[in-house]
């Protein structure tokens, strides 16, 4: 075939278009087989066992991951009982949990924090690889892994405590396990029951009689849907990932068809004279494209597929990093299918073609005496399709880029993607137009000077409008997508950061110990019971609402409702604020609604007392209640009671405020999260052994997002790496191409008595003026949609939020293009700038 | 003086014949006519040189005959054959069957070595040409050796030679040459030139040739000289009456010093 000969003679050229696909295939095949192995897995407690029945779980808000309403315990009983009947049950097992770490050396094991009852380690199965199951309140089964063999004391740390316990056995899976009973007084309710079957049992008739037994009480779960029962921490792990992943797999996605269409066209157009010369020794316009297109199809197959193999390859090792920066949960691993590289080896190869496609149609118009003519200047720039295509998608970037402001704030940043996309297939197409006063504008003030290079470089650019537009377009992608995420963290960030107005003052906190999940009872003791406060703050100083004592956080079930967080503290006092030390853990968007419910009546100033509950307005005006009615919560434990409103609250840390004994008494497990104290914190040998630790107050400021920030600061990481390194990498694949197809022209240069240096000078000096003018124009389609976000976030925080732009940021990011376009121009002719034949 | 141009030639031995073409580039105010209703033939087994002063319209005429642009007016036959009212596809055809070019810069396929520039006029009319034919036109043109190497690693000479061995290996009727030694040293030009002489002399091929240089001029059987799209006189070898291997001795060939004087008169008269 002539068109494999031209890729094998021509490697040069084609290395581009390789390296682009390959890239770009490998990049996606990787994402999206990351992504496809994220669904939620069956749970290794529940591995060994067939059926299950779980209680209803209600539908919660997208990011919300508060546990689901447990069965009330006479529920748990009649369950059990029905289920216990099915023909083929042995044993149907309810599975409750709760916090319980072993202290190992001295400190609190991070990897062990969940407590069961021992008949639940049936489920999995675990069984005992030594001594003997848990008895009476002070045994414990531990992972054999863990080292410790029976009859050795061991430590838990608990809700109330560290409690010391005898190890009475091991068991061959993780976990630890105490009896029955015990687990049950520190557990709070049963969500789900395992059925234990008689070997041989007919499964279906099983789980076709739980069905019937557990009517409208349960649902019964098997096969593959058990992964439904995977933890709510598992699930806002594998939640976040898939933010992650989504948006990493859409900016990439656009990222390769951007430049594998434009390398490839570009690769095409760099051939023009080729071409020209076949049509002149008898191709026909026929041959010439079925050549151009065959010759992508080559360069295609193998590039898509070597991308294909290493993004197999990569995609495991993609995996382990997304769980060790948290975006995965433990125990993820990617699973190898068939679809997602098959996806992006046809993808890739699609594209690749798409963008020979009407290049290879231009390439066959190319007239045979094209191939007389020297290189010359581009006669026709601009076609009339690419006009109007450009046009339309400039329009349309800048229509969605206003729609943006007035959009729901779950789709601000979803739209400004958009906006921002279509802008730079807009302006990239638009470039042929748009970059020749851009060229005379920057190189006015240079080219007046003495010298040939700033001329050279005017003449060169404008003259091939097409190739500079070419070489341009990677640098707008970069330095647009560096802008434009960069840009979108940190005024998302400083958004939420403005409706923190949080002051801390406080003497002290005490924090959980490193791993440690929360604080237990003795904790709280330790440093003073009451001690601390807690408010949350409206921004206008508007009725708050303060804890009087260590707020102890739960989740509670309003009916009706999907499940809200609550907090229990000794009092709480409504309105007046005082000058009580406060701390606003409130977001911006709920302040802003609870502010909008004015018509609501506002709780005298007081307490909640016993059985009273402080409701935050954004509830109460949803479910319409006032202070005085009386309302039904269903706690962690399953059981329900009733509750007078004592006020509703302009602002709450919570959904619902409670009395702290009431939540403990409902929520045996619950933990607390922090202490801010009024006065020295107790030392560390005292705080040390019960999993705690005292920060000063500049020390917990500077701690108290870290996590947070962490995982913002990652996942912008992700982004802005990915994308930006693979146009980064297209930016020097262009030049590269571009300079390398112009050989024969520096020779010419030197010919006429120009020195190497100059030549260099000549080719460094296009490359930072495709530099800067891509920067310019990856600039100004990021700002539309930067501005968009700007608008949509003030009017949901309610005030005027500052647009952020981290330049140094950004700058270093020009500064990367500049290097790597530079350096890939002058490589590329070093060879022709020496020699002057 | 241009007595011969006017007559109207046998129709039967032009393999290459122009009747009343006229090339007129750009529209009305700005147009410039490259050619202005121009009649010529060449006739089957002689070498003609086309000579003239830039902007003459030698290069646009070589073109137009060879089928790569098309004229404004005026009719074009090649090898029997009406270039009118053939479409892109047919005028492709018809150049790859039956004209042979040869470019001043040797246009060879730089990812190509010397042997597949040469299959390739073969190859892209779907005919896979044995090896043996291929390098047999290599050796025929003195290039042998070279059949593996690519174009960058020949010199101009020899890229020149690999652009005649290409522009012949389909058999052509007529083979035009644009400037075929204008990127050339003396020497090497006198080896490209002894090459299209012999082509001529040994197979009776016809050549049609575009120089600027009376030296080159003087190996062809005819000299045409042009000035402003028309022909401005025209020179025949003394010896040469169309006989096919017709040039006999050196002594009847035109010399390059009477086509010096003869361009110099046209120059100095425009």
């Amino acid at each position: 075939m002539l068109s494999l000969d031209m890729v094998r003679g021509g490697r040069a050229g084609f290395a581009g278009a390789f390296v682009a696909l390959f890239l770009g295939v490998a990049l996606v095949s990787m994402t999206a087989l990351v992504f496809t192995s994220a669904g939620p897995r069956v749970p290794a407690r529940y591995a060994g066992t067939a059926v299950l029945v779980r209680a209803p779980a209600a539908v919660q808000a997208d990011g919300s991951f508060l546990a689901d309403r447990p069965w009330p315990p006479e529920t748990v009983r009649l369950l059990t009982d029905r289920l216990k009947a099915v023909p083929g049950v042995v044993a149907a097992v309810p599975d409750r949990s709760f916090y319980a770490q072993p202290v190992i050396g001295g400190r609190p094991d991070p990897g062990r924090v969940e407590g069961r009852p021992w008949s639940s380690a049936a489920l999995a199965p675990h069984r005992l690889v030594s001594g003997s199951p848990p008895s009476g309140d002070r045994e414990v089964v531990v992972e054999h892994a863990l080292g410790l063999a029976p009859g050795s004391a061991v430590t838990l740390l608990t809700a109330a405590g560290p409690v010391p316990y005898a190890v009475s056995g091991t068991a061959d899976g993780p976990g630890l396990y105490l009896g029955d009973a015990a687990a049950a007084r520190l557990s709070g309710g049963v969500r789900v029951i395992g059925l234990r079957t008689a070997p041989g049992a007919d499964l279906a008739a099983v789980e076709a009689a739980a069905r019937t037994a557990a009517g409208s009480l349960g649902e019964v779960l098997s096969g593959d849907a058990r992964a439904a029962l995977e933890t709510k921490a598992d699930a806002r792990t594998r939640w976040i990932g898939t933010q992650v992943l989504t948006a990493m797999a859409s900016l990439s996605g656009f990222a390769v068809v951007f430049v594998v269409a434009s390398t490839f066209a570009f690769g095409v157009m760099r051939r023009r004279r080729d071409l020209g010369l076949l049509r002149a020794v008898g191709a026909t316009p026929r041959q010439v494209r079925r050549m151009v297109r065959g010759e992508a199809l080559a360069v295609g197959v193998a590039a898509a597929l070597a991308g294909v193999a290493a993004g197999i390859a990569l995609a495991p090792v993609f995996g382990d990093l997304l769980v060790a920066a948290g975006f995965e949960p433990p125990g993820f691993s990617v699973r190898i299918t068939a679809w997602p590289p098959a996806a992006a080896f046809g993808g890739g190869l699609v594209v690749a073609l798409l963008g020979t496609w009407s290049a290879a149609r231009r390439a066959a118009r190319t007239s045979p005496l094209e191939a007389l003519r020297e290189a010359g200047a581009d006669r026709r720039p601009m076609t009339r399709a690419r006009l109007l295509l450009g046009s339309a998608f400039t329009a349309a970037g800048i229509a969605v880029a206003v729609a943006v402001a007035g959009t729901r704030p779950e789709e601000i940043v979803t739209l400004a993607l958009l906006a921002a996309m279509a802008l730079t297939v807009g302006i990239a197409l638009l470039a042929p137009a748009v970059l020749p006063p851009v060229v005379r504008a920057l190189l006015w003030p240079p080219s007046r000077a003495r010298g040939a290079t700033w001329t050279l470089v005017r003449e060169g650019s404008l003259a091939a409008i097409r190739r500079t537009a070419s070489t341009t377009a990677p640098v707008l992608l970069t330095v647009g997508f560096a802008v434009l995420v960069t840009g979108m963290v940190q005024t998302t960030a400083g958004a939420f950061a403005l409706g923190r107005t949080a002051v801390v003052r406080a003497e002290a906190v005490v924090v959980p110990a490193d791993g440690v999940p929360g604080l237990s009872d003795a904790v709280v003791a330790a440093a003073g019971g009451t001690a601390g406060r807690v408010t949350g703050d409206t921004a206008d100083g508007g009725a708050g609402s303060t804890a009087g004592g260590v707020p102890l956080p739960t989740t509670v079930h309003p009916d009706g409702m999907p499940p809200q967080a609550a907090l229990g503290a000794a009092a709480w006092e409504t309105g007046g604020s005082g000058g009580a030390p406060r701390a606003g853990t409130d977001s911006p968007g709920e302040a802003g609604r609870a502010r909008k419910a004015g018509d609501l009546p506002q709780g005298r100033e007081g307490s909640g007392g016993p059985g009273t509950v402080v409701v935050a307005r954004w509830v109460a005006a949803e479910r319409g209640w006032r202070a005085g009615d009386t309302i039904r919560l269903t706690f962690e434990d399953g059981r329900a009671e009733p509750l007078r409103v004592a006020a509703v609250a302009g602002d709450a840390p919570a959904a619902f405020l409670l009395p702290r004994d009431v939540v403990r008494a409902h929520d045996p497990s619950a933990l607390t999260p922090e202490i801010l104290l009024p006065g020295p914190a107790p030392g560390a040998d005292r705080l040390g052994p019960l999993g705690a630790r005292a920060l000063g107050p500049a020390a917990y400021a500077a701690s108290s997002r870290d996590e947070d920030d962490r995982l913002v600061w990652l996942f912008t990481l992700v982004l802005v790496g990915t994308a930006v390194g693979y146009t980064g990498v297209a930016v020097a694949n262009t030049l590269f191409m571009a300079a390398s197809g112009r050989v024969r022209e520096f020779r010419v240069l030197r010919a006429s008595g120009a020195t190497p240096r100059q030549v260099l000078g000549v080719v460094a000096a296009e490359s930072a003026l495709v530099t800067v003018m891509g920067s310019l124009l990856g600039a100004a389609v990021a700002l539309p949609a930067l501005l968009g976000i700007r608008s949509g976030l003030s009017r949901r925080v309610g005030a005027s939020v500052p647009l952020i732009v981290p330049w140094p940021a950004v700058l270093g990011v020009v500064g990367a293009c500049l290097v790597l376009a530079v350096a890939a121009g002058v490589l590329s002719v070093l060879g022709a700038a020496r020699r002057a034949r | 003086m241009t007595t011969d141009a006017a007559k109207t030639p046998e129709p039967a031995a032009e393999v290459v014949l122009l009747r009343s073409v006229s090339k007129v580039y750009g529209a009305a105010p700005h147009a410039v006519t490259a050619l202005d209703d121009m009649t010529i033939g060449f006739r089957a087994g002689t070498f003609t040189a086309v000579m003239g002063p830039s902007g003459s319209g030698k290069s646009t005429l070589l073109h137009c005959a060879a089928g790569l642009d098309r004229p404004t007016r005026g009719q074009v036959i090649v090898d029997g054959t009406d270039l009118g009212p053939l479409d892109e596809t047919g005028l492709t055809l018809l150049r790859r069957g039956r004209v042979g070019f040869v470019f001043q810069s040797f246009n060879l396929v730089p990812a190509l070595t010397a042997e597949q520039n040469v299959a390739l006029p073969l190859r892209l009319a779907g005919v896979r040409p044995p090896g043996a034919e291929i390098r047999a036109a290599l050796a025929e043109v003195g290039l042998s050796g070279r059949a593996g190497h690519r174009p960058d690693e020949l010199s101009g000479g020899e890229r020149q030679r690999v652009a005649v061995a290409r522009a012949l290996v389909t058999r052509p009727a007529v083979l035009f040459a644009d400037e075929p030694t204008g990127a050339l040293d003396t020497r090497t030009s006198r080896e490209v030139l002894a090459l299209l002489r012999d082509v001529v002399d040994r197979q009776g091929q016809t050549v049609v040739m575009v120089t600027h240089d009376p030296v080159a001029a003087a190996h062809a059987d005819r000299v045409v000289l042009m000035a402003d799209g028309r022909i401005a006189d025209e020179m025949t070898a003394p010896g040469d009456r169309g006989d096919v291997g017709g040039a006999g001795p050196a002594g009847l060939r035109l010399r390059a010093e009477a086509i010096a004087v003869r361009m110099a008169a046209l120059e100095g008269s425009c």
